[in-house]
Formats: structure tokens, C-alpha cells, sequence
């Protein structure tokens, strides 16, 4: 048992809720941006949402990965290293996994929004901001489903 | 269509970039929880985390990718290949990173 201090460990539950908060304002808006951009590729005229959540999205996420960098250390000492490292080390590598889809799906979910701010008239681009975007939306689906599971069997800041 | 290209060459490197940090053990910033205290180190030692340097490397790498295809003069070239490009780079990390984990259950 490590008992020295850990970075942001005494905030660790309010870190953790708005984490939360803010992973489903991510889900939310990437989702939105995903269908106006599918839309955009079926020749919709959907600029207007395209521009809104595609600096929504992008912000959100941003904001829930800042918050989860700050809970990192505590949930690798207290959670990981203390308990399911031991007790279930499929969940630990199951969590890894998440932090891999979420680093990926903020470099898509960027791209998209990024890339359908000024959509050209060209055909092929409205389908591939939509792609990008659909598969970003995926990823910010998965990583936030893992991270309830791993939440609901041990949050960080319970001991 | 200058926005999507910068958007996809940047995500297409910083997804190049985060395999390559987190494979090949490239020296990134890692941070040690315990001893509080950050270097830039290959190694990684007990509770060491190196996921804050791997990410700064292809945040860093991705956003001045963008910025070259940005401010680049070329002839400006199809985006769709490069889209196609980068969702390959995010799906084969994704089968790589699922292989592990499959491998370690």
C-alpha cells in the first residue's frame, strides 16, 4: 500500500463527477456532429449545426480529457496498482485500451470538426468529414462505455 | 478543402506518431506518481505513466503537420486518400491495441 500523496487524489470524487459530466456532454456532441455531417454528405444543408458542434465537440472533449489526465495518477496508484492489477487484470488492460481509443478519437473528432467548419463544394469532402467523424464518434462511444464499466467496479477516490 | 487536408495530415501523423512513441519506447516525458516528479526517460519504472509524453509527441507532431499542409504552396492534391489514410493508421492502432488486450486476457 502506497500512502505518500498523489497528485489531485483529495479532489478525486469531484474530479471524477465532472469527468463524467463531461464525458457525456463529449458523447453528446460528437454524436450530433456526426449525424450533421452525415446529413452534409447526403447533400443536406446543415452548415449552421456542422459550425456548432464543430467547435462543441472538439471543446468538450478536449475539457473531459484534461480532467481525466488529472485523475490519471490516483486511479494508477489507488485503483490500478491497489486493486486490479491483483484482482482483475483484464479490466486494467481493458481500461489501457480506452485510454488508446480516446487519444485516437480526439485526433478524428479534431479532424472532423476542423475540416467541416468550410466544407467545399467538392463531393468526395462532405463524406470524408463524415467518415472521420463517424468513426470518432464511435471511438468517444466505446472509451466511454469502458469507462463507466471500470468506474462502476472501482471508482478512483473510493479506497 | 485547405481545412480538411490540414485536419487529415494531422490526424494521420499524430496517429503515426503515438504508435511509434508507445511501441518503439521512444524518451518522452513520464511522470512518476508516487515520487511526483517528471523526466524525460525510454524507461519506464513501476508506477511510472508515459501516456502524458506519448500524447504531448503526437499532439505536438500532428499540430505541426497541419500547420505544413496549412501554409504548404504545393499543388493542392485529393483529400479523400488522405481521410482513407488516416481511418487505416486509427483502425489498424485499434486492432493492434484490441490484439493486446486479447492477448493479456
Amino acid at each position: 500500500m502506497i500512502s505518500g500523496p498523489i497528485a489531485f487524489e483529495e479532489s478525486a470524487r469531484t474530479l471524477l463527477v465532472v469527468h463524467a459530466v463531461l464525458g457525456f456532454a463529449a458523447v453528446f456532441t460528437v454524436t450530433h456532429h456526426a449525424a450533421a455531417a452525415l446529413l452534409a454528405a447526403r447533400g443536406r444543408r446543415v452548415r449552421r449545426q456542422l459550425r456548432r458542434f464543430g467547435w462543441m465537440a472538439p471543446a468538450t472533449l478536449a475539457a473531459q480529457a484534461v480532467f481525466g489526465l488529472a485523475l490519471y495518477p490516483a486511479y494508477r496508484v489507488r485503483v490500478r496498482f491497489a486493486d486490479l492489477e491483483r484482482t482483475a487484470p483484464a479490466v486494467a488492460e481493458l481500461f489501457e485500451l480506452k485510454e488508446h481509443l480516446a487519444a485516437l478519437a480526439l485526433a478524428l473528432v479534431f479532424a472532423a470538426a476542423f475540416g467541416g467548419r468550410s466544407l467545399p463544394a467538392e463531393p468526395a469532402a462532405p463524406r470524408a468529414v463524415a467518415a472521420l467523424s463517424v468513426c470518432g464518434a464511435a471511438l468517444v462511444w466505446t472509451a466511454a462505455l469502458i469507462g463507466l464499466y471500470v468506474t462502476a467496479r472501482h471508482p478512483v477516490g473510493m479506497s | 478543402m485547405r481545412e480538411l487536408r490540414a485536419a487529415v495530415s494531422g490526424a494521420c501523423v499524430f496517429a503515426v506518431v503515438y504508435f511509434l512513441a508507445g511501441t518503439l519506447r521512444l524518451p518522452v516525458l513520464t511522470y512518476d506518481p508516487v515520487a511526483r516528479t517528471i523526466e524525460l526517460t525510454a524507461q519506464r519504472n513501476g508506477l511510472s505513466m508515459r501516456y502524458f509524453g506519448e500524447l504531448i509527441w503526437a499532439v505536438v507532431a500532428g499540430s505541426c503537420a497541419g500547420a505544413a499542409m496549412w501554409n504548404s504552396r504545393r499543388p493542392a492534391h485529393p483529400g479523400a486518400p488522405l481521410t482513407v489514410a488516416a481511418l487505416v493508421l486509427v483502425g489498424l492502432q485499434v486492432a493492434f491495441h484490441l490484439s493486446r488486450l486479447l492477448a493479456a486476457v
